[in-house]
């Protein structure tokens, strides 16, 4: 199993574009808890996605007013690492298809 | 290597670890939050559960780790880059299990809120939810001082 290390992107890679419209894009969603602190929840935004601190807390904002926000999106490979690893930090994360929508 | 000490109250805190470690074996059978993966492969489910089981014990082994002889002796536990992640997420997974072992009656609204009197509760109910800012403190600690450090 492949863990994103933070600060990467992987959908960035050249053949990511291709293979997105051949696949299909994926969003990783991060939801609404009543137990993690505001703060803690920054700090693993940043960790794992290399955010800076405002577009860290824009995210957790989003979260805990709407109770849902797209932290990530891309092919769906990377888009379960990333959903994995934020559940290894105890955020509750999950996938959806942009076919969805 | 930036380290922060923290002297803590041992009455106080010594019964909040017996909560603590109750909760070890929960914490050693199954992932506190339920798993995104997306295929069906149920052997790439165990596996991923397996993984975050296995995290989960690791990372509370150290913040068990905190609380040894030398916690015992002079009250003081230290943070510092090496142990500060894993303290920080054992904290989340503990907060996480003591929501939904012991204080389901409080309510999610209230436990968000912190809108919760702690003179009004009750046995068990009380020393889960004082486990339950405990935790949260450390961790506040944590990321006050040695955010940097873990983003590095």
């Amino acid at each position: 199993m492949i863990r994103p290390q933070a600060k990467s992107n992987p959908a960035y890679q050249p053949q990511a574009a291709t293979l997105l419209q051949a696949e299909g894009g994926w969003k990783v969603v991060v939801l609404n808890d009543p137990v993690n602190l505001m703060s803690y929840v920054v700090l693993v935004f940043k960790k794992v996605f290399g955010f800076d601190e405002g577009t860290a807390r824009k995210h957790m904002m989003e979260v805990h007013e709407r109770g849902r926000s797209v932290v990530w999106s891309g092919l769906r490979e990377p888009a379960e690492a990333y959903a994995f690893t934020l559940q290894l930090w105890h955020l509750t994360a999950v996938l959806e298809s942009d076919e969805a929508h | 290597m930036k380290r922060i000490e923290v002297k803590l109250s041992l009455p106080v805190v010594a019964p909040l670890l017996d909560i603590i470690k109750g909760l070890a074996g929960d914490l050693n059978q199954a992932p506190v939050v339920e798993s995104a993966l997306l295929d069906s492969d149920s052997d790439l489910r165990e596996a991923w559960a397996s993984e975050l089981i296995a995290g989960q014990s690791s990372d509370l082994a150290i913040l068990l780790s905190l609380f040894g002889d030398d916690f015992f002796a002079d009250g003081v536990v230290r943070f510092d880059a090496s142990n500060a992640e894993a303290i920080a997420r054992a904290c989340s997974a503990v907060r996480l299990r003591l929501r939904e072992r012991y204080l389901k009656p409080v309510g999610d609204e209230a436990l968000e809120a912190g809108e919760v009197e702690i003179a009004k509760l009750e046995e068990p109910l009380r020393k889960a939810f004082m486990c339950y800012l405990f935790l949260a403190t450390i961790q506040e600690l944590i990321i006050q001082h040695l955010d940097e450090t873990i983003i590095g």
